[in-house]
């Protein structure tokens, strides 16, 4: 966040038109990045069911809990 | 929100307006903006750094056959997570939600804003939740023989996994992609159309 926003009355190059009256749809690009999310959740989640549902290196803990490790 | 606003020392120096978001909205003084906006870029390209750092440091537990330079490398991704990693990402968060709630941007007003502070919030939950994991793993190291450090691993998922979110956050902020939400709209919209003093 390096810098203010548009202002639209400075330059009239916001998402807000001059007579607009309805809210601007969903960008495209932010359809695209939710899609590529998506896929790469459920890619990981695949992932995590092939190798038997574990992905972390807690995998190699031979035994006791892990959650129970504090800062050192 | 209104917790950091209303809390927070800095927003002493900080003026109020009405309608932004919710009731009362404050927006910083320019020093003051500046002084919040040092502290993000400082704290959250130190967390991409640090990230990039704890990666170099699985690598190099994956690819040694040295036991001693396998130990070294967990150890040191155990210190420099919970004393660099984990403070800067909450500092990055801390800072990114002042940055937001203090000037005109808003936190739901742009979607590239909504989507950078979901995605900050997601890589530091899951970081505390993976943090006693690695601290487990580096006491593991500590007394390991050759043959059992050798399946360790390196950590390389979580932490190739952080970077490329921590990439994406920043290619974010520095584009800054158009687009209003709705609310963003709405709140523009009664700007604009609001006699001006």
């Amino acid at each position: 966040m390096a810098d203010l926003p548009p202002s639209p009355d400075a330059n009239g190059n916001t998402d807000v038109g001059p007579g607009r009256e309805l809210p601007p749809g969903i960008p495209r690009w932010v359809k695209v990045f939710g899609i590529a999310a998506l896929v790469l959740v459920l890619l990981v989640i695949i992932i995590m069911f092939v190798s038997g549902g574990s992905h972390g290196p807690g995998r190699h803990i031979p035994s006791g809990d892990a959650s129970s490790h504090m800062p050192p | 929100m209104a917790l950091v606003a209303t809390s927070h020392p800095v927003m002493l120096a900080a003026t109020c307006h009405h309608s932004t978001w919710g009731a009362t909205a404050m927006t910083m003084a320019p020093n003051l903006r500046k002084f919040v906006l040092t502290a993000h870029i400082t704290s959250s390209l130190g967390f991409l750094g640090a990230a990039l750092a704890y990666l170099g440091l699985g690598i190099s537990a994956v690819t040694s056959e040295d036991a001693q330079t396998v130990r070294a490398a967990w150890i040191a991704m155990e210190v420099i997570g919970w004393y660099v990693i984990v403070p800067l990402a909450l500092a990055a968060l801390l800072t990114g939600l002042v940055q937001a709630l203090g000037t005109p941007w808003g936190l739901f007003r742009h979607y590239w804003v909504i989507i950078t502070f979901v995605l900050t919030l997601f890589a530091t939950v899951i970081l505390l939740l993976h943090m006693p994991s690695v601290s487990a793993l580096a006491e593991v190291a500590r007394a390991a023989d050759s043959a059992a450090l050798g399946r360790l691993g390196g950590d390389l998922f979580h932490a190739g996994g952080g970077l490329l979110v921590l990439l994406v956050i920043t290619v974010l902020n520095v584009y800054k992609p158009r687009g209003l939400t709705p609310y963003g709209w709405r709140k523009q919209h009664e700007r604009r159309a609001a006699p001006q003093p």
